[in-house]
């Protein structure tokens, strides 16, 4: 049963290699490029999380940074009000992001589609306003805070916690998802009413992903806020931020995990190199292009372009074999 | 004989309509009981409201003598009833044995988590429903009708019923289709499965059913044996609009 049936050899291996090659990256790059692939990390983790939910069930939600800034602020809050050690913060944040995955769960017991979408957007934004008004004394309102305590210092440890987190997440996630009730998930997305017609009680299922999605945000906006040292509501509950997690799910290829993992790497390193061309929001209109030109042309993401390129050299290798032998 | 399924009085109003209006009839285990009535009848109402896909406004409905109006779909599906939809509604990017895994599946996360797909089952169930090995990896939208109907179903027998109910199953096929079809339900009739068949099709629909109920306007005006049922005057009345 289990292992076997759903991961081959080959998935291990190819993993593995992913890890390794990570791993040694920081004796070949720049302290400068290490730094943007800390970022990479961290998006690759809230995308995860986003494709997880969204990209799965098809419930798609605009409003991730919510589940995010909960898992930050209530970390942050603990930490740099209460001195409550980091070992104790992280994990009570990531249970207060289960409570707010719960309250966030609620609206789709009854709707679905553009509706769903737009309620989760007004949660975050009923987050943005609520930050700065309701306490500001603990969560510093429209300033933020900082001068938060961080996990570790500098870029290298730094790169490696964040992309262990990344990793186990990824892998995890991975795994999930290739188990039947993974299947099932992605059975919701096609057509919820014939999930249900299999007997199978779609309102457990879309919790369990509401669940793990919320976690795995939790656990990202906490780490995060530890290795930024502050937060403010402004660059956290943005539509820009919203758009990047959602690009990078959808660019990668929704509903794969590793998918939404190569699109946020992608688009961090495009936000990067596009910056000194265009230091101001204009970059993302350039992002908005390439997701525009994909969606139109490659719906299902970088990850079906790879294996495309994949298929189209095995197909042209045993077509120079056949031509081999006819000749 | 035992009686599996019960409606009593079911009444179903949407808006100012009663698409249901006082249903009252059963169906023995192990019997097939034709549905019939011209278009708009409220056929496709009764299997919502036997699904619970739609809950009615008065009446009871008792499985094996134990209401189930309060139930929810897969609850009811867990007890042994399962139905078929008029336009067939497969997983659009899962293969056939895709389609049939998620039918397969038990509605308990963990057993989903810790066990894995069973292709050796998901292979024997698309058999006996008379695809080929070859077909397993197909996607549905390369499927033909009878193959749609065919992977319907499949995955409805795969949650196990003790009772199907059966939405148009001869629609839009080719006459070697519906052969193929027929012959399937009659296998399973055999083999001691319940039946409640809703069809236009009533030439191919008479060997499969021992039993019919007629209605039309959500009322029923005639039961009895399909011969019976056919020869009488409101139900010619119904269908030819006299």
């Amino acid at each position: 049963m289990t292992m076997a049936g759903i991961v081959t050899s080959r998935h291990l291996l190819l993993w593995l290699l992913f890890g390794a090659a990570m791993l040694a990256l920081p004796q070949f790059v720049s302290n400068g490029t290490i730094r943007i692939i800390i970022f990479a990390n961290f998006l690759a983790i809230f995308a995860m999380s986003w494709d997880f939910l969204s990209g799965k069930t098809g419930y798609v939600s605009f409003g991730h940074p919510f589940l995010i800034g909960i898992g930050a602020y209530a970390s942050a809050i603990l930490s740099y009000r209460f001195h409550v050690p980091l070992e104790f913060s992280i994990p009570l944040a990531v249970l207060a992001t289960l409570v707010g995955g719960t309250l966030f769960f609620l609206p789709a017991l009854r709707i679905k589609g553009t509706y769903f979408a737009l309620v989760t957007l007004a949660f975050m934004e009923l987050m943005y306003q609520l930050i700065q008004v309701v306490r500001p004394d603990l969560t510093g309102g429209t300033r933020g805070m900082s001068g938060i305590k961080t996990v570790l210092t500098g870029a290298a440890p730094n790169f490696y916690l964040s992309f262990m987190l990344m990793f186990v997440i990824a892998f995890s996630l991975w795994l999930l998802s290739r188990t039947r009730l993974g299947t099932a998930l992605d059975a919701i997305a096609m057509n919820e009413e014939a999930v249900s017609g299999s007997g199978l009680s779609t309102t457990r299922l879309k919790l369990f992903a509401f669940m793990v999605s919320a976690t795995v945000a939790g656990i990202g906006g906490a780490f995060y806020v530890h290795y930024l040292g502050s937060i403010a509501p402004r660059a956290l509950f943005d539509i820009n931020f919203v758009f990047t997690i959602i690009v990078s799910a959808l660019i990668g290829g929704a509903s794969t995990i590793v998918g939404p993992m190569i699109g946020a790497f992608f688009m961090t390193f495009l936000l990067e190199y596009l910056r000194p061309v265009l230091p101001g929001s204009e970059r993302y209109f350039v992002y908005g292009m390439i997701a525009l030109v994909l969606y139109v042309y490659k719906p299902k993401g970088i990850l079906a372009i790879l294996a495309d390129l994949r298929d189209g050299m095995r197909a042209q290798g045993t077509g120079r074999a056949q031509r081999g032998k006819a000749s | 004989m035992a009686k599996l399924l019960e409606l009593d009085q079911v009444v179903k109003r949407f808006g100012g309509i009663v698409a249901t209006n006082g249903l009252t009839f059963d169906v023995n285990k192990g019997e097939s009981l034709a549905l019939i009535g011209p278009n708009g009848a409220g056929k496709t109402t009764i299997f919502s409201l036997i699904m619970g896909e739609i809950r009615q406004n008065a009446g009871t409905i008792r499985l094996k003598g134990e209401e189930i109006s309060g139930l929810a779909t897969h609850q009811r599906i867990g007890r042994g009833i399962a139905r078929t939809y008029q336009v067939p509604r497969p997983f659009a990017d899962m293969d056939v044995a895709g389609n049939i895994r998620v039918g397969m599946m038990p509605n308990n996360l963990w057993q989903m988590l810790a066990k894995g797909p069973d292709p050796d089952a998901e292979l024997a169930l698309a058999l006996s429903v008379g695809f080929s090995e070859g077909d397993l990896h197909k996607k549905p939208a390369t499927l033909s009708m009878g193959d749609l109907r065919k992977l319907e179903l499949a995955r409805t027998l795969a949650t196990r019923p003790e009772i199907m109910l059966l939405d148009e199953v001869f629609a839009g096929l080719t006459v070697g289709e519906i052969a193929q079809i027929s012959d399937l339900l009659a296998q399973k009739r055999r083999e001691g499965m319940t039946f409640i068949i809703v069809s236009h099709d009533l030439r191919s629909l008479e060997p499969l059913v021992d039993r019919a109920v007629a209605m039309t306007f959500g009322r029923q005006i005639a039961e009895g044996s399909f011969r019976a049922v056919m020869d009488d005057e409101q139900v010619r009345a119904a269908y030819l609009g006299q």
